[in-house]
């Protein structure tokens, strides 16, 4: 069987901006509590954050979310800058982050044009209250490294681990496997499968979205969109990263247009 | 009183002897000349020919002008950029330069005739109409309705016309002198043309501070007016054509192509004239070797900008960015880019390292002859390339990116390879003929060198001595 | 013009010598001060390295800050030195002779300052041995595809490179040194000196080396500008970094800030050393000053194509950025700061064969150059990481805290610190070269004109 070749969709018109994924995220993968001060400072770590923008004029405000996260791209501009090879493409179609090896060039940083890589400024710090609910799987990062979104990695590996125990091959959509963005999202506007496996939802809704197998390249950035039935896009196209995750559009009921960052 | 003050000798004696046995050179006819003035004719009637055959297609199609454009781009990046040869070692008072600078700004005559060529394809520049990118910022955005759609017609032919109107007038300076000379030595027709052209130059002392005030300012204002040219002939006939092509680095590299063509240009003149041309006591080891020099530098130079440009490119894998290096590599321009790789660097730096061939008076100008060719194909390669993309008006080229699909390459057809031989021709037709009315060696520029030039006992050997005025 | 004192072999030893046989009283205070500030920026430093790089204005998206602008400026100082001494010297200009020494001497110490830039820059310093290719334990070869493993490479080579040319030619000056000295100093620089004793033969290798060495050093010198220039163009993610322009544009404004520094330290050398000025004259710095305006306004002009092609295609990205860049305070005030100080305000000045030759003038127009200098590299780094992405919700800006401040001060005073020592123990004006000139300075009579002249051309 071939590698798995991880992804995700994310429909914008689904979510609805709660920053569950966040918080799910930020407990799963030991990242420590963003306080007033880390905002204040600009240095929050969350491997997904919501973008929030306002649009129109008030009383006519609406507001447009757009959860973001590491693309794991097929030609990720951070992985050729990184001097150490901490960060590297791995054959499951993952960007991965090698903490031991990362001496802090913050390049890949700068090279990511989605602004999804976080420093670790400080040392990180847990209430005691706390302490006890770090994951035992992932890896404490010290100060001074670069870290980002794994895909929550190690539940991949550990549902790889008990399916080749089990001799059983791995569902598609199952909770085991899903990062824990994708579980906590009520309104399942995050989907994670294998773009690999034809039959995986992921890749039914790739194709019906963004109407191709391959990696999307259109070329209309200027603003004549076509107002078909595909929503699909990868995020900032015209750098020619290829990411691993799809956007839907936001459709606009009450405008009937479809909206498109 | 400082011991080291040295009176220069009487020198008259040499110095007339370089003024007779240089006009006798001049006005005297070689065996060859008038033949290959014939054969020269002949080839640049063929390209009026092929110039006709392609003014039947018309100008609505800019596709089948590419080589025409290309040949234009050629001649201004070697002919019109010799005189540099002659500029920059006079402002760095390198003595070297004394036999070759005249021959240098001959070159710049052949201008006029690329100038007279350079308004068939005025026709196929696009305006600024179908809001084309252009380096004047036509966007139809605020502040920026007044500029007029026809902005790179109008600066690029003022561009061109000044930078050969001061060529011609630092040819014709700089050979007032001479052309004194033959008014007062000279015979025949050469005389009485020299008669009008000398004016009332009588070598005074007022004459010549004015002579060399202004040869200096001329040639400052020649090198700039070079660049310029082909920064505005690099964007408007390269950068606009090709939608995601924005390298700030391509007008440098053009412009650096120029000078090291230039120089290639000259080499291989000197080296005709000093075989063919009977000027074997005045074009000597110091000129190859000086010119040698500039070569290898330039060479290095052009490299550097060239990779600098692929580089950044290719590293940073934006897809508008490796369409257009698709486009300028790919196909039989594969070919071609790595010829001119291996004509305009790889040659030159392997070979100039090596001081047998530096030293030795076929080396360098062989080597000359590949940067010309290789000069030669990169144009084509650029030019033609770009002016095969469909224009901005068509609907399937988007504003920054190029088609995906790849694009039609064009060989040349028979009208081209008319165009391109009377093309060069026609440009060596022209600076021989010039060489029959203004001496191709510059009679008082060597002249001058023999008062600073002593030789003087140093230790157990004698030395040569060279002043260098302020 | 080129009005020389005449000065005989042993007035040029004295002068030369003077500051290393006999200490000047401000020498023990300055390297003292100095090596005060040394001091706190390494506090500071361990300081930072003990709390994490939290305590920098760093944050995201301005990941690179103060410590990279740093890094490049003092790459761009160090550039002076090979213009100077290999250029000049290929190019046989007779000018550069009295300031060879200082110029190299001046490329080693800003590349020692920049080379440990970097470590005050990453996150974990006690690992940046890391991008050396050492280690086969690990397992893990560096990335050669990162411009970080070229720079080290490539910074390297030119600090090997130009150590070796201010050994070799400090080597008959050594010997000199030996000879004048008695006891224990006289045995170390007969070491040092490896065994000069000026033969023939010495002295031609010694030629030889230099010119192979300056022919040699300038495609490093050129390769590492380049190389650190592409650590900002290669990335596509950010638009004020991108662009092809970047490698020859970050060489000739290397040269400019360079070649204005070693300007600044000559005029020093004129005032502090005693006797220094019959040998340094103001004929060196107008020749610096002539070369300068050629310099500055080739980079003004590289400059000006950055900014037209940036705003080429009229990109909404790019607009966003060159807005902050110019117009937004405080960028905008640094900008016209850094277009004044860098090319309006010097340029112009040097115009005036008057102010070339002034010692005041020239030291606060070349010093302005610096700061100008120092602004680009900040102008360039920090607003295009303010305006990285297309994404409005991820714009940012930097404030430097004041450990950056202390921290960039001390490399400063390394430079300082090390030209002070450098002084103390060798000559800062070669006397082998300026004895060379000598030898080969001619004067022709022409008429009723003295023309100088020159042994080879």
């Amino acid at each position: 069987m071939a590698n798995p070749s991880w992804g995700m969709v994310i429909d914008n018109d689904k979510c609805t901006g709660c920053n569950a994924c966040v918080i799910a995220c930020q407990s799963e993968n030991n990242i420590p509590i963003n306080e007033e001060d880390h905002f204040t400072q600009r240095r929050p770590i969350q491997w997904i954050r919501i973008e929030r923008y306002w649009e129109g004029e008030f009383p006519n405000v609406k507001a447009r979310f757009i959860p973001v996260l590491c693309q794991h791209c097929a030609d990720a501009p951070c992985e050729p800058v990184c001097p150490v090879y901490a960060t590297y493409h791995n054959d499951q179609g993952l960007n991965v982050q090698v903490y031991n090896r990362c001496i802090g060039t913050r390049f890949c940083a700068n090279g990511c044009p989605y602004q999804v890589r976080h420093f670790n400024f400080w040392e990180p710090e847990w209430p005691d209250s706390l302490e006890n609910q770090l994951n035992p799987d992932v890896t404490v990062r010290t100060r001074g490294i670069m870290e980002k979104c794994t895909f929550c990695v190690q539940r991949i590996q550990r549902t790889k681990r008990e399916s080749e125990k089990n001799n059983t091959s791995i569902k598609d959509g199952d909770r085991q496997l899903n990062p824990a963005c994708v579980n906590g999202c009520a309104t399942d506007a995050l989907v994670f499968g294998d773009f690999n496996n034809p039959e995986s939802k992921v890749s039914k809704m790739k194709k019906k979205e963004l109407g191709h197998g391959g990696h999307g390249d259109h070329s209309d950035h200027d603003g004549h969109e076509e107002h078909d039935e595909k929503r699909g896009y990868h995020l900032l196209e015209e750098y020619g990263t290829h990411p691993s995750v799809v956007y839907l559009k936001k459709v606009d009921y009450e405008s009937k247009t479809v909206e498109k960052h | 009183m400082n011991p080291h003050v040295i009176t220069a000798k009487s020198t008259l004696d040499k110095k007339s002897k370089i003024n007779n046995t240089l006009l006798e050179r001049h006005q005297r006819n070689g065996n060859y000349f008038w033949r290959i003035i014939s054969l020269l004719a002949v080839f640049f009637i063929l390209g009026i020919i092929g110039f006709v055959m392609k003014l039947n297609s018309g100008f609505n199609d800019k596709v089948i002008w590419g080589y025409y454009a290309a040949m234009f781009a050629f001649i201004l990046t070697t002919a019109q950029a010799a005189p540099m040869v002659a500029i920059a070692p006079r402002l760095a008072k390198a003595h070297w330069r004394r036999p070759i600078s005249r021959t240098a700004e001959i070159w710049s005559i052949v201008g006029l005739f690329n100038l007279i060529l350079f308004i068939p394809i005025l026709w196929v520049l696009p305006s600024l109409e179908d809001r084309r990118r252009s380096l004047w910022f036509w966007d139809a955005a605020p502040g920026f309705e007044s500029v007029p759609v026809f902005s790179p017609h109008i600066w690029t032919t003022l561009a061109l016309c000044s930078l050969v109107f001061i060529g011609i007038m630092l040819l014709w300076l700089s050979a007032l002198p001479d052309l004194a000379l033959i008014r007062d030595k000279g015979t025949g027709w050469q005389q009485k043309v020299a008669k009008k052209l000398s004016k009332n130059w009588i070598g005074t002392s007022k004459q010549w501070h004015w002579l060399y005030h202004r040869l200096g300012i001329l040639g400052a204002l020649y090198f700039a007016m070079m660049v310029f040219v082909h920064f505005l002939i690099s964007i408007d006939f390269l950068l606009v054509l090709v939608p995601g092509w924005i390298d700030a680095l391509l007008p440098i590299t053009h412009a650096a192509n120029a000078l090291q063509a230039g120089v290639a240009t000259m080499m291989l003149t000197m080296f005709c004239l000093r075989k063919f041309g009977g000027y074997k006591d005045y074009i000597g080891y110091d000129q190859v070797w000086g010119l040698g020099k500039l070569l290898f530098a330039l060479s290095l130079l052009w490299f550097w900008f060239w990779f600098s440009s692929f580089n950044v490119f290719w590293y940073g894998k934006k897809p508008n960015e490796l369409s257009v290096i698709d486009l300028l590599t790919t196909g039989p321009y594969l070919i071609i880019f790595i010829g001119v790789f291996l004509l305009n660097f790889v040659f030159p730096l392997f070979m100039m390292i090596w001081n047998p061939i530096r030293r030795s008076f076929w080396g360098p100008p062989l080597i000359a002859v590949g940067v010309i060719i290789g000069t030669f194909l990169d144009r084509i390669r650029l030019y033609v390339a770009a002016y095969s993309v469909p224009g901005i008006g068509d609907p399937n080229v988007s504003k920054h990116a190029l088609p995906t699909h790849s694009l039609p390459t064009h060989l040349p057809e028979i009208s081209d390879v008319f165009i391109m031989l009377g093309y060069i021709s026609g440009s060596i037709l022209v600076f021989m003929l010039a060489t029959k009315i203004i001496p191709v060696i510059n009679i008082w520029e060597q002249r001058e060198v023999v008062m600073y030039e002593i030789h003087k006992k140093f230790h157990r050997t004698e030395v040569k001595i060279l002043g260098k005025p302020d | 013009m080129q009005e020389h004192i005449q000065l005989n072999q042993k007035e040029i030893n004295d002068i030369s010598l003077s500051p290393i046989l006999e200490t000047p009283k401000w020498w023990l205070p300055a390297v003292l001060i100095t090596f005060g500030f040394i001091v706190t920026g390494l506090a500071a430093f361990f300081y930072m390295v003990y709390h994490g790089l939290g305590v920098t204005g760093l944050n995201r998206p301005v990941f690179w800050g103060f410590f990279i602008v740093n890094f490049v400026f003092w790459i761009g100082i160090s550039h002076a030195g090979i213009m100077i001494s290999a250029i000049l010297r290929l190019t046989q200009a007779e000018w550069r002779r009295p300031i060879t020494r200082a110029a190299e001497v001046l490329t080693v110490f800003s590349l020692m300052a920049a080379l440990h830039t970097p470590l005050f820059h990453v996150g974990r310093p006690w690992r940046t041995y890391w991008v050396f290719p050492y280690d086969f334990s690990r397992g893990v070869w560096p990335n050669v595809r990162s411009p970080f493993v070229w720079d080290p490479s490539a910074v390297g080579t030119y600090l090997i490179a130009s150590t070796l040319f201010v050994i070799i030619c400090l080597l008959p000056d050594l010997a000199i040194i030996r000879d004048r000295t008695t006891g224990l100093r006289s045995k170390i620089y007969g070491i040092l000196c490896l065994g000069w004793r000026g033969t023939p033969r010495q002295w031609k290798m010694q030629t030889i080396v230099g010119i192979l060495l300056s022919a040699l050093v300038l495609p490093v010198f050129v390769s590492v500008h380049s190389i650190v220039s592409w650590d900002f163009a290669v990335i596509a993610g950010v638009e004020g970094w991108h662009s092809t322009i970047f490698a020859p544009y970050f060489i000739i404004g290397a040269i400019h800030s360079g070649v204005s520094a070693v300007a600044t330290f000559m005029v020093v050398m004129m005032w502090v050393w005693k006797g220094n000025d019959k040998i340094l004259r103001p004929d060196h710095l107008d020749a610096i000053g002539r070369l300068l305006i050629i310099v500055a306004t080739t980079w003004f002009l590289f400059l000006f194509l950055e900014v037209a092609f940036a705003l080429f295609t009229l990109e909404r990205p790019e607009i966003a950025l060159r807005e902050l860049q110019f117009f937004k305070w405080p960028f905008s005030g640094l900008f016209i700061l850094f277009l004044l100080t860098s090319y309006f305000i010097p340029v112009p000045m040097w115009m005036f064969k008057n102010v070339r030759r002034s010692l005041p003038l020239m030291f606060i127009s070349t010093i302005l150059v610096n700061v100008g200098m120092w602004l680009e590299r900040f102008l360039i780094i920090v607003p295009s990481l303010s305006r990285k992405t297309p994404f409005a919700f991820d714009w940012g800006s930097y404030t430097p805290s004041i450990v950056e401040i202390l921290i960039v001060t001390e490399t400063f005073a390394f430079v300082i610190f090390g030209l002070l020592l450098f002084s103390k123990f060798f000559p800062l004006i070669p006397l082998f070269d300026i004895k060379e000139g000598m030898v080969f300075r001619d004067e022709i009579k022409i008429g009723r004109r003295t023309v100088p002249a020159s042994i080879r051309e």
